[in-house]
């Protein structure tokens, strides 16, 4: 390979790699968007939600080492998979607002906030009880086809993370911005009590994004195990930060925003590894992160302040 | 009496009873030698470290059947190394569960520790006690090297001895074995951050230099981190002829199958960080297959010498035996061994006299000869190779020493 494939195939992993960052990014900034909550057990819903689906595979009888499927049954299997999948993580995400949340909501400060790492923590020793701390393999159901792209090369899984990532951007803004339950959520954004005497039912929208930001979380769980092909009590951790980094330096609330973050993130890791070392590589991304929150507080899409401190 | 008075003498009594039940010593106590076991028991590194348990149980399990040591019976006291934090080994916990041993002034050695990071952690609190602990896989030269004395031995005398070579051999002999018997002429060097890891990868990385070969980079690796693609795409870009990894379970896991799908072709190689025997579980069979990796003890478990043993073990402990599970079963041996000749000299059976016995020791054991040098590292000093075959792990050849 020569060093120009070396870079193209490392900028094909880092767009790749971003839209990992963005899918998880995306469930994470619309709440925050609608309720101005940062939720951090978001990445531990995403977390729990790689082991859902595996429960959901082997109930179905695929496994890692199994045969891998093609045709009608294997697009049978992907949709009762997703579906159940971010039915249970998006039911997850209502318990954690019912249970740990709404008793909080008039609370001041950072009260909510801290919950969710708690939340988080409960999540991920749960998972650790119940799968054990060993790397769990997932099955890879997706074939394995690629491309050339000269001596570089472009696989289908990442074709397919690449398209989803953008179509789920693209219908998330359409529901914030064009429909009326979109409305709504804006609506007891900018101010629930108002909101309430136009009669909306804010409790029933409150919960309707953390469903919607959950099963996203689920969505984006079952991308990560086909892609990665292993799940971890862990991965929340890492892969969550650099999703949060995604979503602040693309001005947090913003969901295009989710995006461009992510994919700058995916492409700082990749580029920056080739050149200096992966071992810098948190360096580089938070060094940047910095760098942003000095120069453009609100992100680099994110246009206003948030409303609420 | 009014009612404070009463509750601070009903506390002061209460104290009194707790201080009157306390051991005095081992003589007052009866007959019982507790031996101290911090391994890693949740983690990444689980399964090696059950194996290595269950293979010091058996021979408490044997020892005690006979009726002991010159009366005395063996308990283990055992603790986990590994926090969930973590999800592997975590040397400040490792330093916990050593405090306890000395805290209790029943124990009188220890086995372990099974990771060089806690090894670290926890030799200078040996030290401190002069209590003997007699490590079964922990490889990283450092920790017994007199010039590190002053930070791992500050008392002087060696604490920490090990029933396996170090990795003063067992990286470079890896890289003897891939320059004479794979003919490789580059390679790629990663580690995973921790004191074991990075300690053998350095080991590897200068021997394979000597030998000629081109060393075309060294990376270290986020064990947490989902993605090693990165880092792949870049070392396949530089196309080495081989690619070592020195460190432990939770990022080889990820490292296998993303570098089967990067490079298939090229050489890997491990250490025993990756002599693991649910890698294929973890990793897929396909992914592993291929793989080369060592041990810092001769190869045991297929010899047939020790066939008695092996079934011994399967039928009793109800998993399959590893190589450090052996060289645990003998740290045990040793200890044992101390003891005996402790009490047959008509010494006090303290922690100092019996790591002076331990020091002292020449013991004929399953694994061949065990006598320590000065800093408590073992005598014998072969390297084995293995190769990951079809999903398990094959025997290859004791590792060339040049």
């Amino acid at each position: 390979m020569s060093t120009l494939d070396v870079v193209l195939q490392q900028i094909v992993n880092g767009l790749a790699l971003g839209m990992m960052y963005a899918l998880l990014a995306l469930g994470f900034t619309m709440v925050y968007g609608i309720i101005e909550l940062i939720n951090f057990s978001h990445f531990s819903v995403f977390m729990t939600g790689t082991f859902v689906g595996l429960v959901v595979l082997n109930l179905m009888g695929v496994t890692a080492g199994g045969r891998s499927l093609t045709g009608l049954p294997l697009i049978g299997t992907l949709a009762v998979l997703f579906v159940v999948t971010m039915a249970v993580t998006g039911v997850l995400g209502v318990l954690i607002e019912r249970v740990c949340l709404r008793s909080l909501r008039n609370v001041p400060g950072s009260a909510p906030m801290i919950t969710t790492i708690g939340v988080a923590f409960i999540l991920i020793n749960a998972m650790l009880l119940t799968w054990g701390p060993q790397t769990q393999r997932f099955p890879q159901l997706l074939p394995n086809w690629r491309w050339a792209l000269g001596a570089a090369e472009i696989t289908f899984k990442q074709v397919v993370l690449f398209v989803v990532g953008l179509v789920l951007m693209l219908a998330l803004s359409h529901l914030v911005k064009r429909t009326t339950l979109g409305k709504t959520m804006r609506a007891t954004a900018q101010d629930a009590d108002a909101a309430r005497m136009m009669g909306i039912d804010v409790d029933r929208v409150i919960v309707l994004t953390f469903f919607l930001g959950s099963a996203l979380a689920g969505a984006g769980s079952l991308f990560f195990g086909l892609y990665y092909g292993f799940t971890g009590y862990y991965i929340g951790y890492t892969t969550g930060l650099r999703a949060f980094t995604s979503a602040v330096l693309g001005g947090i609330g913003s969901i295009p925003g989710a995006v461009v973050g992510g994919l700058f993130i995916g492409l700082t890791q990749s580029l920056g590894g080739q050149l200096l070392g992966v071992k810098w590589t948190d360096v580089i991304i938070f060094s940047i992160l910095i760098v942003i929150m000095v120069f453009r507080p609100n992100g680099l899409l994110g246009a206003r302040l948030p409303q609420k401190a | 009496m009014n009612r404070r008075t009463l509750v601070i003498g009903i506390a002061v009594v209460a104290l009194v009873g707790m201080f009157a039940s306390l051991p005095s010593g081992v003589t007052a106590q009866g007959k019982v030698v507790k031996i101290g076991f911090s391994l890693p028991l949740t983690g990444a590194d689980a399964d090696g470290a059950d194996a290595i348990l269950k293979g010091a149980q058996m021979a408490i399990a044997e020892i005690n059947a006979k009726g002991g040591v010159k009366g005395y019976k063996l308990e283990a006291v055992v603790f986990d190394s590994a926090t969930p934090a973590a999800g592997q080994y975590d040397p400040a916990q490792a330093a916990t569960n050593y405090k306890k041993f000395v805290a209790d002034t029943l124990v009188m050695a220890a086995v372990g520790p099974v990771m060089s990071g806690e090894g670290k952690a926890i030799s200078p609190i040996m030290s401190e006690a002069d209590m003997a602990t007699i490590t079964p896989s922990s490889t990283n030269p450092d920790i017994t090297d007199p010039k590190f004395q002053s930070q791992y031995r500050p008392k002087g005398k060696a604490v920490y001895f090990r029933t396996v070579t170090t990795d003063a051999f067992q990286g470079p002999n890896m890289a003897n074995y891939l320059f004479h018997s794979q003919k490789i002429k580059s390679v790629y060097v990663l580690d995973d951050g921790g004191a074991f890891g990075v300690g053998i990868a350095d080991s590897f990385q200068k021997r394979a230099g000597e030998l000629g070969v081109k060393i075309l980079g060294r990376d270290r690796l986020d064990p947490k981190e989902a993605d090693y693609k990165t880092i792949l795409t870049k070392i396949k870009g530089l196309n080495p002829d081989a690619l070592y990894y020195g460190g432990v379970m939770q990022a080889a896991a990820k490292l296998a199958p993303q570098s089967y799908e990067v490079m298939p072709k090229v050489i890997k190689a491990g250490s025993d960080g990756v002599y693991d025997l649910s890698w294929p579980k973890q990793s897929g069979k396909e992914a592993v297959d291929g793989w080369f990796c060592s041990q810092a003890s001769p190869e045991l478990v297929t010899s047939p010498k020790l066939e008695a043993w092996v079934s011994k073990f399967k039928s009793a402990m109800k998993r399959d035996p590893t190589n450090y599970a052996i060289t645990s079963y003998n740290a045990v041996l040793v200890i044992a061994d101390a003891v005996e000749r402790t009490a047959a000299s008509g010494k006090p059976l303290t922690r100092s006299a019996l790591r002076d016995a331990i020091q002292a020791t020449k013991l004929s054991s399953i694994q061949g000869p065990i006598a320590f040098d000065a800093n408590g590292d073992i005598l014998t000093r072969t390297v084995s190779i293995y190769q990951w075959r079809d999903g398990e792990i094959k025997y290859v050849s004791v590792a060339p020493e040049k």
